[in-house]
């Protein structure tokens, strides 16, 4: 009774190992399938691609998808504006919400502290779909259409990002601390910036992966403003590849995966963040 | 009053630190909440002048065959694609949740890693992959001897093709969150269950499924939620097709808004499914609450 | 109540006034052309929109044309997926739209009506005896001329000869719709169920349906724009479109897929009742097909009556953003109004030219090895004086989509009731659309 207990808490048993893995092994299996039909593809020439029945290896190894890829769409240039704007994206996100999530955290006795957040919380509450026409409209206005401003800066006014700082401070940075420093003649700008956002630091991580994620992948948004192909971002560019009635499907799946490549070297290197970012993500509602 | 002055005075540092996000967030985020529920009564193409309408546009919403498709498209889809995707990350993160297991961070970054991948690249190779005759979906049918399916080009086949795409894409996402919720179940439930001698399934059906219970919830509804303002992935898979079979409530927003211009009953939609997706969610969250205790 | 009307008046006006007044739809000046010192020395960069052949059509002349005018340097984009949305938020933003861009005849309208389109109603009066006059109306709004027609698309049957010999189907012999579904129905035998006469898809039944309606003479719309869908043209089409589902004679593939493309070099489509255009995709997608191709005129609906319609065409046009106009225009003359640059789209990509007064050249006699020795252009001029009008409405492309949505769900519940259909069709177009309902409507005429 004892010994069968203690097996099966340990669940040593190989008969159980062996369900485990196998179950794992074939999920597995089943999610990075698409991937690899992805690297293959990137690799076939245009008629393996569309073979029947499929080809599940590479017959020879094609690098012609990817020279149209360069000769043919401006890749780099793509690749350099989402770089671009994802990071200044990013940092600007990264800023606000932490300076006035710092802000709502440590001066508890502001007047008017408990409305104001409340209000920016209420309007987490509203999707961002009710907000595209006026947005695009006021871009049209003030001649931003096209550039890398309308990528930038709106959505960088993040309600979640405001709560998910002021409670990162809280957790984190105790008033004691700051108060020392203050005493030592410390700014209040000094607090914020030398003492709060390091110790900040894996809270940020946390939220700039989860924009950077959002932003990168960003393809409405982008269809909707980056108008010529000198602006296009990865997936806006890979997505106009495909012809109304014509899809040159060696160039999509050789840029595809090239624009595929950054976010997962960055997930393998990152994960504990990413998963962090994406499930602090998961509160916002 | 000189008091209230003073006050403010002393925290001008938190007035100062808001205000970039909040000046920002008026231009960018308020303003164009004011405006687009004021466009709501007017019919504008942007380009043209705008008429105002009064309620005619709140009136159409009634007589729109197409939002009552998207609708319904949406909801099937939901309930298409959300059970069995709960189901597997249920499961998933059980697995992943077993003490012994090694290699627990490769299964967790292989599962995880289509939530990053970007949406065009998934719609894109899912569409070679669902290829009526040389995807490896019909491919695998084949084996087992069974007709090909008229994948994305089918008005009946549309929202199941989604619906598969969508549980691959999103499982591992839930997966993190259940994993979050089984690691917070104290072992000692499980502890006292073993004890009185209760069997593994005996545990999952009266400690972990009960104690899972918000987490299912909590998923359910954002996924559902989810499904209603996707856009990506029906964007570049099916474009909302055949027919109107995959349109939803997000993608069918983008094409009044942005492919008719019709940016007035556009923010009509807008307002109207805000609210009733405000409603259904707090009623939800109501009733299991009221109910939990 | 008034209150609060007042104060959402009061509101949109505000909104009104910083948001939307500089956008008010005023159509620039007409573009009077390049000065008479200007033309040798136009200058500039160019980016011009088109789409596959067309595309491929205007890169084939570009040297051509840079011999002429050596300072100017144009780009051709292959436009891709979402062109009209891409096309109209460049309008609105008022930045991003190409120079010159090629649109679909029945956008053109649409387009125009925005204010956002140059005026080429001075320009283009010098090419007006080029092009028939139904064409030009396609490219008007309000009396002005916004678009330079293109190329258009007559229709004809496009048949695989060796199918025909195979199964002893003499296409001089199919005249009408009725001999034409008994053909099919024949060839469905023959084969065993394995060839079917034409392809049409559940998802886009509209092709057949405006071809057919286009061809019988009914129209969506009547000439001031009001609803004349529900006529008794129109159920006679739907009724033969059942007929030919119902026999089994239609292959259910959807148009520009890998099957639909497949279908050219298979046995499992016979024919291919579509516009001229048609023929450029057949020589690209499966050349080694050449020879086994034939065209015969659309069957008619009684002995006698119309055998021709058209399907699609396109104008182009430059949008009112532009800075380079005299580029522009230069462009535009020498790749669409010169009979040599019609001549040679058609020539080398199967774009049917719009331009009537080229229809004389000999090249259109030549027989043509692709379709076994027929001289399928001289074919296509032959009836271009016969196609019947159709008029476009602003909303084409809307009502487009409402049409093949409806029928969609008609062929997916049985075919039913066509007159039902149609009704519910006109009801559809009225709410959807906003417009009134034509006074030749059978519902209209109904007790």
């Amino acid at each position: 009774m004892e010994d069968a207990r203690q097996r099966d808490m340990d669940g040593t048993s190989r008969a159980r190992q062996f369900v485990v893995y196998g179950m794992l092994g074939l999920l597995a299996l089943l999610v990075l399938f698409p991937f690899y039909w992805l690297i293959l593809s990137a690799f076939k020439s245009k008629e393996a691609i569309f073979a029947a029945p499929p080809q599940f290896y590479l017959r020879s190894l094609e690098l012609g998808n990817f020279n149209e890829v360069f000769e043919q769409t401006r890749f780099f240039r793509s690749f350099f504006n989402s770089v671009f704007i994802a990071v200044l994206h990013c940092t600007l996100t990264l800023f606000l919400s932490s300076l006035a999530g710092y802000a709502f955290a440590v001066y508890p006795h502001a007047p008017g502290r408990e409305r104001l957040f409340a209000f920016v919380l209420a309007t987490m509450m509203i999707p961002g779909v009710v907000t595209l026409i006026p947005v695009f409209t006021i871009l049209t206005k003030l001649q931003l259409v096209n550039t890398y401003t309308a990528m930038i800066v709106p959505g960088a006014a993040n309600a979640f990002g405001i709560f998910w700082m002021r409670q990162s401070v809280q957790q984190h940075i105790h008033p004691d601390l700051l108060d020392a420093a203050r005493i030592d003649g410390c700014s209040e700008f000094g607090l914020y910036w030398r003492i709060a956002l390091p110790l900040l630091r894996p809270a940020l991580a946390a939220l700039g992966i989860l924009v950077l994620i959002g932003n990168w992948n960003n393809l409405m948004w982008a269809f909707i403003v980056l108008r010529t192909d000198e602006m296009y971002t990865l997936p806006l560019m890979i997505y106009l590849l495909q012809g109304e009635m014509r899809t040159p499907y060696g160039q999509v799946m050789a840029a595809s995966l090239l624009a595929t490549l950054p976010l997962v070297i960055a997930f393998l290197l990152f994960q504990r963040q990413f998963i962090q970012g994406i499930a602090a993500g998961a509160i916002k509602s | 009053m000189g008091a209230k002055r003073r006050s403010l005075w002393a925290y001008r540092h938190f007035y100062l630190f808001i205000s970039p996000f909040f000046i920002l967030f008026a231009v960018l985020g308020l303003y164009p909440l004011v405006f687009s529920f004021v466009l709501s009564f007017a019919r504008w193409d942007g380009l043209t002048e705008a008429h105002w309408v009064g309620l005619n546009n709140f009136v159409n919403l009634f007589g729109d065959e197409l939002l009552r498709e998207a609708l319904w498209n949406t909801l099937v889809l939901g309930f298409l694609y959300v059970p069995p995707m709960l189901i597997g990350a249920f499961i998933l993160a059980c697995l992943l949740n077993t003490g012994w297991l090694r290699g627990r961070a490769f299964f967790r970054a292989a599962v995880f890693i289509p939530v990053i991948t970007p949406m065009v690249v998934v719609a894109l190779v899912f569409g070679l992959l669902y290829d009526y005759e040389s995807g490896i979906f019909n491919y695998v049918l084949g084996l087992f001897g069974i007709a090909p399916v008229p994948w994305l080009v089918d008005e009946d086949w549309s929202k199941p093709a989604l619906a598969i795409l969508l549980v691959w894409r999103w499982t591992g996402y839930n997966m993190v969150l259940m994993l979050a919720g089984l690691q917070s179940i104290s072992k000692e439930y499980y502890e006292a269950a073993l004890l009185e001698g209760a069997g593994p399934l005996q545990r999952l059906r009266y400690i972990t499924l009960p104690l899972m219970r918000p987490v299912f919830l909590f998923c359910g509804i954002m996924s559902l939620i989810g499904t209603v303002y996707m856009f990506d992935e029906i964007f570049v898979m099916t474009s909302g097709g055949p027919g109107a079979s995959s349109l939803n409530i997000g993608l069918y927003l983008f094409n009044v808004s942005f492919v008719d211009f019709r940016f007035g009953y556009a923010s009509t939609i807008a307002y109207t499914v805000a609210f009733f997706v405000f409603i259904a969610t707090l009623f939800i969250f109501r009733f299991q609450r009221s109910e939990g205790n | 109540m008034s209150g609060v009307r007042r104060l959402f008046g009061r509101a949109l006006a505000i909104l009104a006034i910083s948001n939307v007044t500089p956008y008010l739809a005023v159509a620039g000046p007409p573009y009077l052309g390049p000065g008479p010192a200007a033309s040798t020395g136009i200058a500039g960069e160019l980016r011009v929109d088109s789409w596959n052949i067309a595309a491929v059509g205007l890169k084939a002349l570009l040297p051509e044309f840079s011999a002429t005018y050596p300072n100017i340097h144009a780009t051709i984009h292959m436009s891709g997926a979402q062109l009209q949305a891409r096309f109209m938020l460049s309008l609105a933003a008022g930045v991003g739209a190409p120079d010159v861009t090629q649109l679909q005849f029945p956008e053109v309208a649409r387009y125009a009506a925005t204010g956002r389109l140059t005026d080429l109603t001075e320009v283009a009066q010098r090419y007006w005896k080029d092009f028939p006059e139904h064409v030009w109306k396609d490219c008007m709004h309000e009396g002005r001329i916004y678009a330079i027609p293109w190329d258009i698309g007559p229709c004809g049957v496009f048949y695989k000869r060796d199918i025909f010999e195979r199964y002893g189907i003499d296409p001089g012999k199919i005249e009408t719709w009725e001999d034409y579904l008994a053909a099919g129905q024949r060839l469905l035998q023959a084969s065993g169920g394995k060839t079917r006469m034409f392809i049409h898809p559940t998802g886009f039944q509209d092709v057949m349906f405006e071809m057919l309606l286009r061809q019988r003479g009914g129209q969506i719309f009547d000439e001031a724009g009001r609803i004349a869908v529900n006529s008794s043209e129109s159920l006679e089409v739907l009724q033969l479109l059942k007929r030919f589902v119902e026999a089994g004679t239609t292959a259910n593939i959807q148009f520009w897929s890998q099957p639909f493309f497949g279908s050219f070099s298979t046995d499992t489509v016979a024919t291919y009742p579509m516009a001229a255009w048609f023929g450029g995709f057949l020589q690209d997608y499966a050349p080694g097909t050449s020879g086994n191709w034939g065209v015969f005129p659309l069957p008619a609906f009684s002995p006698g009556g119309v055998r021709t319609s058209s399907y699609g065409g396109s104008a182009v046009v430059i949008p009112d953003q532009c800075v380079l106009k005299d580029a522009a225009w230069s462009f535009l003359e020498f790749m669409i109004c010169r009979p040599a640059s019609q001549l040679a789209h058609y020539q080398n990509f199967n774009l049917f030219p719009a331009m009537t007064t080229v229809y004389g050249d000999s090249f259109f006699d030549e027989p043509l090895v692709f379709y076994g020795g027929q001289a399928v252009r001289r074919f296509f001029t032959q009836n271009v004086e016969r196609i019947p009008v159709m008029h476009h409405t602003q909303d084409w492309l809307e009502t487009r989509l409402y049409v093949r949505q409806s029928l969609g769900k008609w062929a997916g519940r049985g075919m039913g009731d066509g007159a039902g259909f149609l009704a519910d069709l006109e009801a559809r177009l009225a709410r959807r659309l906003d417009r009134e309902i034509a006074p030749g409507s059978l519902s209209q005429a109904a007790p």
